[in-house]
């Protein structure tokens, strides 16, 4: 079944030309079980990203790949056959056909260093959350999926509350503001149009699923995602999502959204009613009072819409882990880079001293009091967080152009993003740690 | 951007008390505290300074703003009550107290205090002001709204506080309400004019046209006028902007020179064509308001921003008389001088451009003279005049003009003449267009085995001169001379290219790639690009399958073809991996 959708999806991009001569060479291919194709994410590779999309294809087809973990930039070894180095061609993807006898050589090499393999044995189904009215190409991971070719489906509040994420095993959430304030928004935007259209359609779902308020409303919605996690599934999180889904788990008895929200004003002793054992990632923090400051707590490191906080823009190197020991956070830090120019989002960065002991730091700035990417994990599930808005974008600003892959076939900021798309096709094994 | 007085108030008290060492160390240390979040501290550390010195004003701000942060504003009243009584008539220290009532919701007392203020001060707008933009920022907009009524009752000016009333209809979305206000506004303050501008810029476009027409009434005033005039430059009507905006810059306007100067920039900024145009017409206007002795730099910019547009005969008209001008300095009519040539060039006067030129052989350095030749030399052989273009040449060994001088062969049917010439001036002669199209064209020459072609001359001369269409058919009868292997394909590429650049022509052009794509890889560097042509056609006409098709056909068949990644490009935008932006 899932070898027939792989071809049904690959007949959508090749047409008449794959039908007969790619299709017949599929069926042969797991007799050649010798010969393998490695994809390099070193500087050789031709489309870092592509690469993904390729990857995700095979494991979709029901074939098995591997993740060389720490060798050359994160490589993939996928078995051989037309159909896939047709797919890659198309890509632009470099491949490297290898025979065992090479194969047998990297594995030895992985065994005596700082590398792992590990078996991609099913292709996560994905979801995004995402609102109904949102513009396209409007969210990293949206952009990366699309890119790279990974299906995925939209998922909003109506879908979260009713019990709709278990059919998922990966879900992204972007810059939607969980404290229902609009991402605050009204500061810089106010009168405009798609403003006044979000401020509808989030009231409407509020009230068509019967709750007092759009801040409640996403109080839900935040702890129906954690239940989400606890139950084994993988969140990934970018920019806004990452702050306000803990301050919504930490606010779920307190009143945090200012009076234009939900027609009370926040709660002047927020900060000491808010309980961070409900938050996934972070702890003690002091929530933004004021409507009229464009921040939600001091969370963020660099508070980009805050004139007099806010922070200029370094860059962010990922961490080295023992692949062996601790291949998770291993595969969500894979590049070909290891230092990389930090970008703005509404949430750029988490300030060290709010996060909680047990957050595994994946890449931070030296010297600089803030991370940019953190993992952990809660129940039977993970959780991911990344700051910032858009990795080849470092001051976006709404209105901007999208910005076209096809431009950023290396983007190491977009790579991290699709490590963790991959990452929970990975096959559970005991892990050390 | 509008202001708000208590803030820069605030700013410029904080600042003058930075140099008082003797009252620093307590609310520098409170200022620290703000800085680090750490407001419960700073709140503390001002009320300190607070009790020492009841009406020190920057105190007395900084404890606002940490009790602020710390949502008890009510915890201002008693210490700004208290600076009040040592210092009844500080504007500042009245603010304070009008924003805190007002967030305390003590209506009547900050009605009652404003009523005394305005009492000891009957014309001052002031008390009324912090009063309406606190209940703004309350969102109680209907007393903001009852405030301002009573303001103008009580100054006795019914367009008093228009800024503020701007402000608020602005904020209930009421733009038209916004934009007769800051009519009223500007009528008192032209200044006023930036601040309106950044306020209404924002107006959805659905209410724009309601919005420049209370600006640019007949009754409104000039500053007004400007403003929807510039507004209406920003939303994409320059020629009505400019129809406006030359109301507003007569003779008699003393400031016309700036005004003209500062819609120029702005069009400059808008960038479309038709703003380009306008922002020529502001800059003729401006050179014609300056005095004549700084007016020549003005001309000539004009003239440029004329030529811009492809007004050549405007440009010539602007400049004649500064051209002509002996006492301007030598730099400024060689300048003048020289865009007045392209601006006969541009106008198509190629015999008074050429008479101007020898005319001024000794007035022009050197290479402006050179470059000029060449330009005209250029114009020659778009009409046809290659004979012409040759007698110009003739003398000119530079690169480029031995370049131009292979276009004239190869349009004359001279191919091993040009040839010759294309690698006489090598690779790099011209911009980055030209030296990359001389390549192309001599890649093409080395497949022809002939010296002499004069159908593919005469159809090259067709394209040169932008009649694709007849071009495109001349190409392909002379491809039709040539062997397979020897030309024909690249000639018929470049029929195709020709004849897909026009709406009637697409039909034959996709004949032309197919034909091109069947021979397959016989076809050499042709097939690929071929292919690539045809499906950027294809994706013109939205037949995405079709050009995804042709475009996985290509990679896979030619991967080692240079139009590969821009094939890979197009199959991103195709498959809508990539916006199609």
């Amino acid at each position: 079944m899932r070898r027939r959708e792989f071809l049904q999806r690959l007949s959508g991009y090749g047409a008449a030309m794959l039908s007969g001569p790619a299709l017949a060479s599929l069926a042969p291919y797991r007799s050649r079980t010798l010969a393998s194709l490695l994809i390099p994410m070193d500087d050789a590779q031709g489309d870092h990203l592509k690469a993904y999309g390729v990857t995700y294809r095979i494991v979709q087809a029901g074939l098995r790949a591997e993740w060389f973990l720490n060798y050359r930039g994160g490589a993939f070894l996928l078995p051989d056959g037309d159909a896939i180095r047709r797919d890659a061609a198309l890509a632009g993807v470099t491949v490297e056909p290898v025979d065992e006898t090479a194969v047998t050589a990297i594995r030895g090499e992985i065994a005596a260093t700082n590398a792992d393999a590990v078996i991609l044995e099913k292709a996560p189904k994905v979801a995004v959350y995402v609102p109904p009215n949102a513009p396209p190409w409007d969210d990293a991971v949206t952009m990366a999926l699309q890119y790279a070719g990974i299906p995925f489906e939209k998922v909003w509040d109506p879908d979260v509350i009713g019990g709709g994420l278990k059919r998922y095993d990966w879900l992204h959430l972007h810059h939607e503001d969980f404290t229902g304030q609009y991402s605050k928004f009204f500061l810089v935007f106010p009168g405009a149009l798609w403003l006044a259209d979000m401020v509808r359609t989030n009231g409407a779902a509020a009230r068509q699923l019967g709750f007092a308020s759009v801040p409640d409303l996403k109080k839900a919605v935040a702890r129906a995602i954690r239940g989400y996690v606890e139950d084994g599934g993988f969140l990934f999180a970018m920019c806004t999502a990452t702050e306000t889904l803990d301050l919504a788990l930490a606010a779920e008895q307190v009143d945090i959204a200012a009076s234009y929200a939900d027609g009370t004003p926040a709660d002047p002793d927020a900060d000491a009613k808010l309980d961070w054992r409900q938050a996934l990632a972070f702890q003690g923090a002091h929530v933004e009072p004021n409507p009229q400051l464009a921040s939600f707590s001091d969370i963020d490191g660099h508070q980009v819409n805050v004139p007099g906080r806010r922070q200029p823009l370094g860059a962010f190197t990922l961490f080295n882990f023992s692949a062996k020991i601790d291949p998770v956070p291993t595969m969500l830090v894979q590049n070909h880079k290891q230092v990389i120019p930090d970008f703005y989002g509404i949430t750029s960065s988490f300030v060290r001293e709010r996060l909680k002991a047990s957050d595994i730091v994946l890449a931070d700035e030296a010297n600089a009091p803030w991370v940019k990417y953190i993992h952990g994990d809660h129940g039977k599930g993970t959780w991911t967080f990344f700051g910032g808005h858009d990795p080849e974008d470092p001051q976006h600003q709404i209105g901007d152009p999208p910005t076209d892959l096809s431009l950023h076939p290396h983007s190491p900021g977009y790579r991290l993003i699709l490590n963790n798309v991959l990452f929970p096709a990975a096959k559970k094994r005991e892990l050390k740690t | 951007m509008f202001r708000r007085p208590s803030l820069s108030l605030a700013l410029a008290v904080f600042a003058a008390f930075a140099a008082a060492p003797a009252l620093g160390q307590g609310i520098g240390r409170g200022f620290e505290l703000e800085r680090a979040g750490r407001y419960a501290d700073a709140a503390q550390a001002y009320a300190q300074v607070l009790r020492v010195e009841p009406a020190n004003l920057p105190a007395l701000l900084g404890l606002e703003r940490a009790l602020d942060r710390l949502s008890r504003v009510a915890d201002v009243l008693a210490p700004a009550r208290r600076a009040l009584a040592i210092d009844s008539a500080n504007p500042a220290i009245l603010d304070i107290l009008i924003r805190t009532f007002v967030a305390v919701d003590e209506a009547d007392s900050a009605a009652a205090l404003v009523a005394r203020w305005s009492a000891r001060s009957p014309s001052d707008e002031s008390p009324f002001r912090e009063w309406i933009v606190s209940l703004e920022d309350r969102g109680r907009f209907d007393d903001a709204r009852a405030a301002i009524a009573l303001g103008r009752r009580m100054l006795g000016r019914p367009s008093a506080l228009a800024i503020e009333s701007a402000e608020l209809e602005q904020r209930q979305e009421n733009w038209e309400g916004a934009a007769r206000e800051w009519t009223r506004a500007l009528a008192a303050e032209p200044a006023q004019e930036p601040s309106a501008l950044a306020q209404l810029e924002d107006t959805p476009a659905d209410a724009r046209g309601k919005v420049t027409d209370a600006l640019t009434g007949a009754d409104a005033p000039r500053a007004a006028r400007r403003a929807g005039a510039e507004l209406l430059l920003g939303w994409g009507e320059a020629a009505r902007a400019w129809t406006v905006f030359q109301t507003t810059v007569g003779p008699d306007v003393p400031d016309a020179p700036y005004a003209l100067h500062r819609f120029a920039e702005r069009a400059l900024g808008v960038g479309t064509p038709a703003a380009r145009r306008v922002r020529a017409y502001a800059l003729a206007r401006f050179a014609e308001v300056l005095p004549a002795r700084v007016a020549l730099q003005a001309r000539v910019e004009a003239a440029r921003a004329l030529l811009d547009v492809g007004d050549g005969t405007a440009a010539r008209a602007i400049l004649a008389p500064a051209a002509a001008d002996s006492t301007a300095a030598p730099a400024a009519r060689a300048l003048a001088h020289t865009v007045l040539v392209y601006a006969l060039l541009e106008a198509g006067q190629l015999d008074s451009a050429a008479a101007e030129l020898a005319r001024l052989r000794d007035d022009l350095p050197l290479e402006e003279h050179e470059q000029l030749y060449l330009g005209l030399a250029r114009a020659r052989i778009a009409r046809g005049e290659l004979a012409a273009a040759d007698s110009l040449l003739a003398g000119d060994s530079s690169v480029a003009a031995v370049s131009l001088a292979g276009w004239v062969a190869l349009y004359r049917g001279d191919v091993k003449g040009a040839m010759d010439r294309f690698r006489e001036a090598g690779p790099y002669a011209g911009d980055r267009a030209e030296a990359t199209e001389r390549t192309i064209m001599a890649a093409l020459l080395d497949r022809i085995a002939r010296d002499t072609f004069p159908e593919l001359g005469a159809a090259l001369l067709r394209l040169a001169q932008g009649d694709s269409v007849a071009a495109a058919a001349a190409l392909q009868r002379a491809a039709g001379q040539l062997p397979e292997r020897g030309g024909r394909l690249d000639v018929l590429l470049l029929a195709g290219q020709a004849a897909v650049g026009t709406a009637a022509g697409e039909k034959g052009a996709a004949d032309i790639f197919a034909e091109i794509v069947r021979t397959g890889p016989p076809a050499g560097a042709a097939a690929p690009a071929a292919e690539l042509a045809w499906a950027q056609l294809l994706v013109r006409q939205n037949r995405l399958a079709d050009a995804v098709s042709h475009l996985e056909h290509l990679i896979l068949t030619y991967p080692q073809s240079a139009v590969v990644p821009e094939a890979r490009r197009l199959l991103d935008r195709a498959k809508g991996a990539v916006p199609r932006s």
